[in-house]
């Protein structure tokens, strides 16, 4: 916000055509990118029929079966309640682990801590598909197969990398003398991180923490090989209608759970945008 | 507990080698909760997988049951589909992520700009990456195809021939580069609005007092400050990317041919289809090795960066 | 149905009474073997995503009305990972599932690691009805379930690859609408004249021919059946690869010249994609499998043709015959399960003349029994369908046209799948490709 505000202010000076263009340009770049997203949402009102017709059509008779043939399948509700936890448990504990690992790669001098932090960076460039067998063998003389726990610390193996590397960034970019000044002022190093370090990085750890999700909630080969029934995913029934030997691919059903899956996360996008906004308009009061 | 102990040796006074072992204690426990998860998640799987890629499997028990040295090795070096799936996994790479960073970052830029609309743009932003990326495929699959695709539609209408997206391997690439592109820029622009966000209001206060115009803040003040984060999203974007097969699968099954077929494609069809564990992990430990290297590479670079600044 | 059912039960009755009578050791422990009312057996299926629910929500209930104490749980699992997740599961010391439904090829690679029971063992014939009639099965399909020399799966959800026909797009271009005598000379002779067009704008929009040209498994088996029908077989007698011979490369250079007559982008076609072009109208014929016949012709949702338009057959006719190409769902007991005798109850009732004819007519899904396939269908679209089916069957017993029965056919398959997609794309010369593929394969099953 900052940022941007100044880097406008001089535009606002000379001319706010400026802005304006860059706000249209904005649009312009975000229409594009959601149209495939509307031929998505427009497609799951459409009968399977309508959707492939010669040229594509955008006049139809809209239908709602293909959500309510969906929903109605007996393991919906309990795959959709699944990836929520499964998402929100991998995405909260990576954030906390890996958002604590990036401080201290950025700014607590650690010897060792840079070789280890790199490693745990490298680990990410075991192709998953090597990982998950192993992991389901040991799952399975564990007694854990199809449960929340095993998959949500599966998904720790390659979100805790990314969080901590995305959030050495955000930490790299804050102003040193911030922490120096709270350690002086008699915070220890951790009450530095949570009351200082933290709030003033939330947008960069709200950022990681959706990419995190999101990650999470479209997993797929992990929830595959991990889970039977009871922990069993979202992910894993769009593959199978997807790959519907019987009857070819349901594409009404398809783009439906496709829109039924985005909704959440946009709704907590927007939700976490707002509170964003808000916390760091009380930040700027404050600081 | 270490917060409590840190605290403690605020109030009362300690021995030196006691302050310094707290001390100690307080700076590891930042980096222990990451490193022993993923330890404890990742030390026996990678081991099993260079196990196994030295080994004989046996699908009856799924495990390694005679060395057979680089025997794995040679056979998947032999094979010309390796070959050519890294070298399909390379153009890939080369044209994805430049162009995904490039604009991501160009657009939160604009998309930054100060107006009411700007929380619900950032929001819709992020629902490419929320689309299953089979889903995905398919949607570009019918956006896209010269029978009943809407781009193919249009082409149509602007009088040229319609492309056959997925027939020609070039194309198939680019229609790859596409979706793979439409998938992750949004990636790019959460990250790049939030370090927008970030960045210290008061330094560009002073700029402008100085009269800087909005270039010369851009190229001196904004891009040095946003180097740490472009440098991270790049890496992130890079070893997500390397892994890329979901989107392959589901647009191009890795064709026509073999122009699409990416080398995690080829490792997840040789385990899951051909049941090939042990020549799949095989290429997982190469792939292991040179990401390693590459990436070692690029934060080499970072750090320059980092440094000049 | 009511006779039938109560037949079943009787001799249910009658087995269950005598056994008493005689053991009464015995006697209990079939009874735990299938439940009580107040200890019921549970058991766990694996089976493709594709019909898992289906069968959960439909199958099972009809199921339990005969068998109440037998609890049936069903796991959909997306049919390319089918396999992989099966062999994990079952190669482990005490497996989840108690019933593997395994697709045509995957028997001789599930029953190779052990997983797998033998159905006609003794142990197995002890729980078998009586009246189960293994004769009556064609013997295409059963032999999906065979290895070895034993039987481990019986044939649950048979398909057949066939030619579908849109009889009026033949119609429109002034030809006589094929028929299971079709050689494939007639076949290629009457393709240019079917790709037509319609509106006038100078471009064709409607072709002769969809199907799979695309990178994956079953592309494989349309060049496949082509060659079967022309007297080529993929294996010689000693089990190496044959397929690279004249009979081979001919079958690939018509599966490539198919292209010609088919759509725009028809080489990144598949499963789907050629669906939805037959259901369309855009395409004259289809090679496909027979379980999409009632989403093409009959149910007005998914297609824009009319039942009376659309006709289903076996693949044109070549030196020595008609084609087809087989996919049987065999449904098999895993070697390790705890409750072997519910399990088999299970599939041994849906595989029985009563439970296949059940789940032909609620359910739509092709009978691999004789008598089945020989009665008249609940529903009249079916008879001509079962007609053509039986012929399928016949077809692909006499050219042998099934996938590679071997511990590695889906390893065998993958390389085909590449190679073929590399001739259909015009990478390499159809010739060359089956080179590369009769020497990889080779080094695979060896």
């Amino acid at each position: 916000m900052s940022a941007t505000a100044v880097l406008q202010a001089p535009l606002r000076r000379k001319s706010r055509l400026g802005g304006r263009v860059r706000i249209a340009a904005g649009l312009v770049a975000c229409l594009i990118f959601l149209f495939p997203v509307f031929w998505m949402v427009l497609s799951s009102f459409k009968d399977q029929r309508d959707i492939f017709t010669v040229p594509p059509t955008l006049f139809f008779t809209p239908t709602l079966e293909t959500y309510f043939g969906f929903m109605q399948r007996a393991d919906i509700t309990r795959r959709l309640i699944n990836t929520i936890i499964v998402a929100t448990g991998s995405g909260l504990l990576s954030i906390a682990a890996g958002a604590m690992a990036g401080y201290a790669l950025a700014r607590i001098r650690l010897k060792g801590a840079g070789t280890i932090g790199v490693l745990i960076l490298l680990s990410r460039g075991v192709p998953p598909i090597a990982l998950a067998v192993p992991m389901f063998l040991v799952a399975r003389s564990l007694g854990v197969t199809d449960k929340h726990i095993t998959l949500i610390l599966a998904y720790c193996t390659f979100l805790i990398p990314y969080v901590m590397w995305l959030m050495r960034g955000f930490f790299l970019a804050l102003p040193r003398e911030l922490e120096e000044s709270a350690m002086i002022d008699g915070c220890s190093r951790f009450g530095a991180f949570f009351k200082i370090i933290l709030p003033i990085s939330l947008p960069g750890l709200l950022s990681t923490l959706i990419f995190s999700m999101i990650l999470a909630w479209e997993e797929l080969l992990f929830a595959l090989v991990l889970t039977n029934r009871y922990a069993s995913t979202i992910p894993v029934a769009i593959a199978g209608i997807a790959g519907d030997t019987v009857n070819g691919a349901n594409w009404g059903a398809l783009t439906a759970v496709g829109t039924i899956t985005v909704v959440p996360v946009v709704i907590f996008a927007l939700l976490v945008q707002k509170w964003l906004i808000q916390g760091l308009a009380d930040g700027a009061t404050k600081g | 507990m270490t917060t409590t102990a840190a605290m403690a040796g605020e109030r009362k006074p300690r021995s030196r080698t006691a302050t310094r072992l707290a001390d100690a204690v307080s700076r590891w426990a930042f980096m222990a909760p990451a490193a022993i998860i993923l330890a404890a998640m990742l030390a026996y799987p990678i081991f099993y997988t260079i196990e196994i890629s030295f080994s004989r499997f046996d699908l009856m028990t799924f495990s390694a049951v005679e060395w057979v040295g680089w025997q794995n090795y040679a056979h998947v070096l032999d094979d010309y589909r390796f070959w050519s799936s890294m070298k399909v996994t390379l153009v890939y790479l080369v044209f994805a992520l430049p162009l995904q960073i490039v604009l991501g970052f160009g657009i939160a830029f604009l998309i930054n700009a100060e107006w009411r609309g700007r929380g619900l743009v950032r929001a819709l932003f992020i629902i490419p990456m929320v689309v299953a990326p089979v889903v995905a495929g398919g949607i570009w699959r019918m956006i896209l195809d010269p029978l009943w695709g809407i781009v193919n539609w249009l082409i149509g209408l602007a009088g040229f021939a319609p492309l056959d997206w997925f027939g020609d391997p070039t194309l198939a690439m680019a229609a790859i580069v596409i979706i793979d592109t439409w998938r992750w820029t949004p990636f790019v622009v959460l990250i790049a609005t939030a370090a927008l966000l970030a960045l210290p209001r008061d330094i560009f206060e002073a700029a402008e007092i100085d009269g800087a115009n909005w270039w010369s803040m851009l190229w001196s003040i904004t891009l040095p400050l946003l180097v740490p984060i472009i440098a991270a999203t790049f890496v992130v974007r890079w070893l997500g990317a390397v892994k890329m097969f979901d989107i392959a699968l589901a647009a191009t099954y890795g064709g026509p041919g073999g122009a699409t077929n990416v080398i995690n494609l080829f490792i997840y069809e040789e385990a899951f289809r051909s049941l090939h564990f042990a020549e799949s992990a095989a290429m997982a430990v190469v792939v292991l090795v040179l990401t390693m290297v590459l990436t070692g590479i690029f934060l080499y670079g970072t750090r320059k960066l980092e440094e000049r600044n | 149905m009511m006779k039938f059912d109560a037949a079943a039960v009787s001799r249910r009755a009658l087995i269950v009474a005598a056994a008493a009578v005689a053991l009464s050791g015995a006697s209990a422990y079939a009874q735990d073997g299938l439940g009580t009312p107040d200890k019921p057996v549970e058991v766990r299926m694996i089976a493709n995503e594709a019909f898992a629910n289906q069968w959960q929500t439909l199958m099972v209930p009809e199921f339990n009305k005969k068998y109440p104490n037998i609890k049936v749980t069903i796991d959909g699992v997306p049919y390319v990972e089918l396999l992989a997740k099966s062999m994990l599961d079952a190669t482990g010391p005490s497996p989840t599932y108690d019933i593997i439904i395994a697709d045509d090829p995957w028997v001789p690679q599930l029953a190779t690691v052990g997983a797998l029971l033998d159905l006609k063992s003794p142990e197995v014939a002890g729980w078998t009805e009586a009246g189960y009639d293994w004769d009556d099965f064609n013997a295409a399909p059963l032999a999906a379930g065979e290895w070895d020399g034993k039987q481990y799966g019986v044939p649950l959800r048979s398909n057949m690859l066939m030619m579908f026909v849109n009889k009026s797009l033949y119609e429109q271009a002034g030809l006589p609408a094929p028929t299971s005598a079709l050689t494939w000379d007639q076949y290629l002779e009457q393709a240019p004249k079917l790709v037509r067009d319609t509106n006038g704008d100078g471009k064709a929009d409607v072709w002769a021919i969809d199907t799979y040209f695309v990178r994956e498994p079953l592309t494989p088996t349309i060049w496949q059946t082509i060659m079967n029908s022309n007297g080529g077989q993929l294996l010689d007698d000693k089990g190496q690869p044959a397929f690279n011979g004249e009979a081979g490369v001919k079958a690939l250079e018509i599966h490539k010249k198919l292209l010609e007559y088919a759509p725009t982008g028809a080489v990144s076609h598949g499963f789907s994609e050629s669906l939805q072009a037959f259901r369309q109208g855009l395409v004259a014929t289809m090679f496909n499998w027979g379980s999409v016949y009632k989403g093409s012709a009959i149910d007005a949702k998914t297609t824009t043709l009319k039942p009376e338009q659309v006709s289903v057959q076996v693949l044109p006719v070549g030196s020595t015959g008609p084609g087809a190409h087989r996919g049987i769902w065999n449904g098999a007991v895993s070697a390790k399960s705890e409750h072997k005798q519910a399990a088999w109850t299970v599939i041994q009732w849906l595989s029985s003349k009563e439970g296949e004819a059940w789940h032909s007519a609620n359910l739509g899904v092709f009978p691999a029994r004789k008598s089945t396939l020989a009665s008249t269908p609940s529903e009249a679209w079916l008879k001509p369908v079962f007609a053509a089916l039986q012929e399928a069957y016949d077809a692909s017993e006499k050219g042998k046209m099934w996938r590679i029965r071997s511990p590695k056919s889906d390893a065998a398959q993958q390389v085909l799948a590449d190679e073929i997609s590399r001739a259909l794309a015009g990478q390499v010369a159809p010739a060359e490709a089956l080179n590369i593929a009769a020497e990889k394969v080779g080094k695979v099953l060896n």
